[in-house]
């Protein structure tokens, strides 16, 4: 196949997504599953698999024009199935995960597509008739009632597919999801269905996992057997591509955009031989031509990628969607394995909505209960040694302190969550019903992961104060606390020095990387302690990133656990941003990517392990030529050999950004990174519109 | 023996050994095989007037305001100094297949301090030299010959020309050049593309014929890099308090012809 370009129908497919034709076409009732749940005096379990069966038969079968995979939604709301008040009450005494449903885990989809959703049934329903008892006949019965509406509505569109003389959607609904796709376009079909299913069923940051493993062996099978050629592979990638931002304006997430529907690509099979085929590129260069802003797409990495791959990747971060995020195997598996991943799992691994290692099938892991601010450790840590004349080994010693709480109070409050049950959701990973019961319950993973927020901007404030408090002895401690309680109002000098004079993370200084490491190592031991007592967890994950911790931490938002931070030390007033997972403090001098890389290579990421990119922002110049692009391959290449963990590269033009605040009409399909996903510029807040251009950047030419 | 012309007015700033610096560039994309650290050294004898780094040009610390605020550029470093920043870098740059790249400026404006610099560096991390070839001979051969690679920027074979758009007459650096081609040390050309100067027909047949004729001499030369021109040339010169008058028509296309050299030349490029 040559280099990929979309066909008329994949454009026009484009376009009318684009427009949001569809759109108007919800017009599907959102049912009254209370209504129905209370009529039947339903409980929790069967209130979940009623929520399935009633938004399937709900749906109206719609097929668009061009469509080859189908699946478009109808209904604009998925409905709560308890009253509000009733709701909270299931939870009391416990805790909710965001907003209660199971979210941001990834199915096996390889099981899914392998045996079809009706095998998942009999699995079931064979396992209850040899063990029977309570639980794993509610298990049987609400598994048995999703997948029957699943399939329901599978029939249903295959009735209106015949209706419009759509033989080979007809002929494919025939066969998926129920049984196991037979080709790649039935798997793609089946893939598409079920993860809608998933969606109607209230779950949200539905993951893809490793979309090039499980997809490849239809793939290569019709092509091998010249049932389809590789253009033809490609075409259906780009249409089930463009299908993901059909509807995920209806997807809950933080901002538009959040909505995890991401995918991992490349690494290595579960016995380590690497496992990149032809399609870990069709999908790069399917996502580059769709240029839109799902899926997220991820790429996994070692020291020796090859080059070709790599050069292929960074053209689709040329187009400034911000993605693929890489990831380094040969950093993540170790960690994984640390916290209790057996090695063939961990080889496995994919990313949750953002960043976060996960294990498709396996992982039930609630990989973000919170974050810990380094920034509020460090400046409390300050005030109190500088208040009692102690020196910079005791900032670092309250320092700790800190952290230990932070992680304590987050782990003591989340180690109470609960998950609601979700029957189809169970059918969907590995061994779940063979060995386990409803996932709401577990898998085979269940860790908790906490993002470690604003590390950046808490080395330097402790390197500031390091430099200029206790060792040049420059700035007395009743001048540093009286700036800060002030704001640097009134000592703007002192705010220029703190800015300008001291050590920043970013580049490759030891006076600031090495607290950075300290903090973290911190942050490590107080997560290693976790002893589940009572808890259906068991391990804590600290990882580097911050997701919009970097501007609640700041700014404080509703309802959150974690401490708010005035002015810090690092020449920070209050209120602006804290840096974003692993990236310089903003605005702040830095030598340059190297520097970035050198500094953040100096963490032991073994011992952190719950994700957060380094971000690095490039300006489109860099793109240029295939030159220049060769080169940002092998800087993606030197981020692997220094030994980090995740690596973002995000592509800005300042100037149009800056346009676009002010002629948002103009550029309604601008699509910017935001932390771990990407989202249009103009549907974000201003806030985080202004954060996008201040952020670091690196001109380099 | 023919002597040739070398104007270098301006080294009286007190140096004690030392050299100015006005940047250090990681990740520079356009200076060599890898991923590079450029230095650029402050102080050029030539004065193009299609110079998008007019902070090089002049041997001294200098002032740029812009709206952002004020910044001296220009920083003295010890060869040793120099040297240990570099060395750094030596992880990363080994990893990365890559180096370090000397430029400008015009690094041999200071070349005895570039040389100190590479000697301490020998064997430790890939050296390019990156020059305008406009050098006394001896100094030109004693830093190129530390060089593992040599990046030359022809501008205008033509000496009228050449004294009109630079200043200077490039005699020496043909010269410079002849000798760097004979002595086999690998090398690239580099011409950077000036609307309507560098990408005449005129120099480009006059390039050609010293590609055919006097070059080519060894296996040095690898190749021909043609730089496409700079629209954000002017770019930094109302911040040095300078008007940029090019003297030509920046908006006019570029005249590319990579196939005219394709039989002269292993390998070109437009970058």
């Amino acid at each position: 196949m040559s280099q990929y370009s979309a066909s008329p129908r994949i454009t026009a497919l484009r376009d009318a997504i684009v427009e949001g034709r569809h759109k108007k076409l919800r017009t599907g009732q959102v049912p009254d599953v209370v209504g129905v749940a209370e009529q039947e005096g339903r409980d929790w379990p069967q209130r979940a698999s009623l929520l399935t069966r009633l938004m399937c038969e709900a749906e109206q079968p719609l097929i668009l024009a061009g469509e080859r995979l189908v699946f478009t939604r109808t209904i604009p709301a998925v409905p709560p199935y308890y009253p509000p008040a009733e709701w909270r009450e299931k939870f009391a005494g416990q805790a909710m995960h965001e907003s209660g449903p199971i979210s941001n885990i990834c199915a096996d989809w390889g099981l899914v597509l392998g045996e079809g959703l009706r095998q998942r049934q009999t699995v079931i329903r064979q396992r209850y008739a040899r063990e029977g008892g309570e639980e794993l006949k509610v298990l049987c019965d609400t598994v048995s009632e999703a997948i029957d509406a699943v399939l329901g509505l599978a029939e249903r569109y295959r009735q209106e597919a015949l209706r419009l003389g759509e033989s080979e959607i007809a002929d494919t609904l025939a066969v998926v999801p129920a049984g196991p796709a037979e080709n790649f376009r039935q798997a793609l079909q089946s893939l598409k269905f079920v993860h809608s299913a998933l969606w109607l069923s209230g779950h949200y940051h539905v993951g893809l996992g490793r979309f090039d493993q499980y997809m490849w062996k239809y793939a290569e099978a019709d092509v091998l057997a010249g049932r389809l050629t590789w253009d033809d592979v490609a075409d259906l990638v780009a249409e089930f591509f463009l299908s993901l931002n059909k509807d995920s304006d209806l997807y809950p997430g933080i901002q538009q955009g959040d909505n995890g529907q991401s995918l991992m690509l490349g690494g290595v099979d579960r016995q380590g031989k690497t496992s990149v085929n032809r399609l870990t590129h069709i999908v790069l260069e399917v996502t580059r031509t769709n240029r839109l802003i799902d899926p997220k797409v991820n790429l996994r990495v070692t020291p020796d990628t090859p080059l070709d791959l790599l050069h292929k990747a960074v053209e689709l971060t040329k187009i400034g969607l911000g993605f693929p995020q890489y990831s380094n195997d040969q950093v993540v598996i170790p960690g994984l394995v640390r916290l209790g991943y057996s090695l063939e799992d961990a080889r496995d691994y994919s990313v949750a909505a953002c960043w976060e290692f996960l294990i498709p099938g396996l992982g039930m892991d609630v990989v973000n209960i919170g974050a810990v601010s380094f920034p509020y450790a460090v400046d409390s840590a300050i005030r109190t040694a500088l208040s009692e004349g102690g020196d910079f080994s005791r900032v670092l010693a309250l320092c700790r302190e800190d952290i230990f709480r932070q992680v304590d109070r987050l782990v003591e409050d989340r180690q109470k969550i609960i998950l609601p049950p979700a029957p189809l959701y169970s059918a969907l990973m590995t061994g779940q019903l063979e060995e386990r019961g409803d996932l709401g319950a577990g898998a085979k993973y269940n860790n908790l992961g906490i993002h470690g927020s604003g590390s950046a901007n808490a080395s330097d404030a402790l390197a500031a104060v390091n430099k200029l408090v206790f060792n040049t002895r420059e700035i007395s401690p009743e001048r540093l606390l009286g700036a800060l309680d002030n704001d640097f109002t009134e000592d703007q000098v002192l705010l220029t020095r703190l800015r300008q004079d001291t050590p920043k993370t970013g580049n490759n200084d030891p006076a600031t990387d090495d607290l950075l490491r300290e903090l973290f190592a911190y942050f490590s031991e107080a997560c290693e302690r976790f002893q589940p007592v009572n808890s259906r967890w068991n391990r804590v994950r600290p990882g580097t990133g911050s997701a919009m911790y970097y501007v609640w931490l700041a700014q404080g938002h509703p309802g959150m656990l974690e401490p708010v931070v005035g002015a810090t030390a690092d020449g920070r007033r209050r209120g602006d941003f804290f840096s974003s997972s692993l990236a310089p403090s903003q605005g702040v001098k830095v030598s340059g990517p190297f520097g970035i890389l050198q500094s953040f290579a100096k963490l032991d990421y073994r011992r952190v392990c719950n994700g957060g990119p380094i971000t690095l922002e490039l300006s489109d110049s860099v793109f240029r030529s295939s030159e220049s692009i060769g080169k940002v391959a092998e800087l993606v290449r030197l981020f692997a050999g220094l030994g980090c963990q995740q690596l973002q590269l995000n592509t800005l033009d300042i100037d149009k950004l800056r346009d676009a605040k002010v002629h948002p009409e103009r550029y309604r399909n601008l699509v910017v990174r935001v932390w771990g996903w990407s989202g249009y510029f103009c549907e974000l807040s201003e806030e985080y519109q202004d954060h996008i251009i201040r952020r670091h950047m690196l001109g380099v030419g | 023996m023919t002597v040739f012309e070398y104007n270098q007015t301006d080294l009286s700033f007190p140096r004690d050994g030392r050299g100015l610096v006005f940047d250090i560039k990681e990740f520079a994309l356009f200076d060599g095989p890898g991923l590079r650290c450029t230095v650029f050294m402050k102080g050029c004898p030539l004065g193009c007037s299609w110079c998008h780094n007019p902070e090089g040009q002049a041997f001294r610390p200098e002032v740029m305001r812009t709206a952002a605020g004020e910044r001296t550029v220009g920083v003295f470093y010890r060869p040793e100094e120099l040297a240990d920043k570099l060395l750094g870098y030596q992880e990363v740059l080994k990893l990365a297949a890559g180096g370090v790249t000397f430029s400008g400026g015009e690094p041999l404006w200071q070349g005895d301090f570039v040389a100190e610099v590479m000697r301490r560096l020998t064997g430790r991390l890939h050296l390019l030299l990156q020059t305008s070839g406009y050098a006394p001979s001896a100094l030109f051969r004693q830093v190129s010959d530390l060089s593992d690679l040599v990046y030359f920027d022809l501008k205008l074979v033509d000496p009228v020309l050449h004294r009109r758009y630079t200043g200077q007459d490039n005699a020496l650096i043909l010269e410079n050049l002849r000798r760097l081609d004979r002595s086999g040390r690998p090398y690239r050309l580099r011409v950077p593309l000036i609307p309507g100067l560098t990408d005449s027909r005129e120099n480009y047949q006059n390039l050609r014929d010293l590609l055919a004729g006097e070059l080519n001499q060894t296996d040095g030369l690898q190749g021909l890099d043609f730089l496409p021109y700079n629209p954000a040339t002017g770019g930094k010169y109302p911040a040095l308090g300078r008007v940029f008058q090019p003297g030509y028509d920046e908006t006019r296309p570029l005249d590319l012809a990579v196939d005219f050299f394709r039989e002269v030349v292993k390998e070109v490029k437009v970058l």
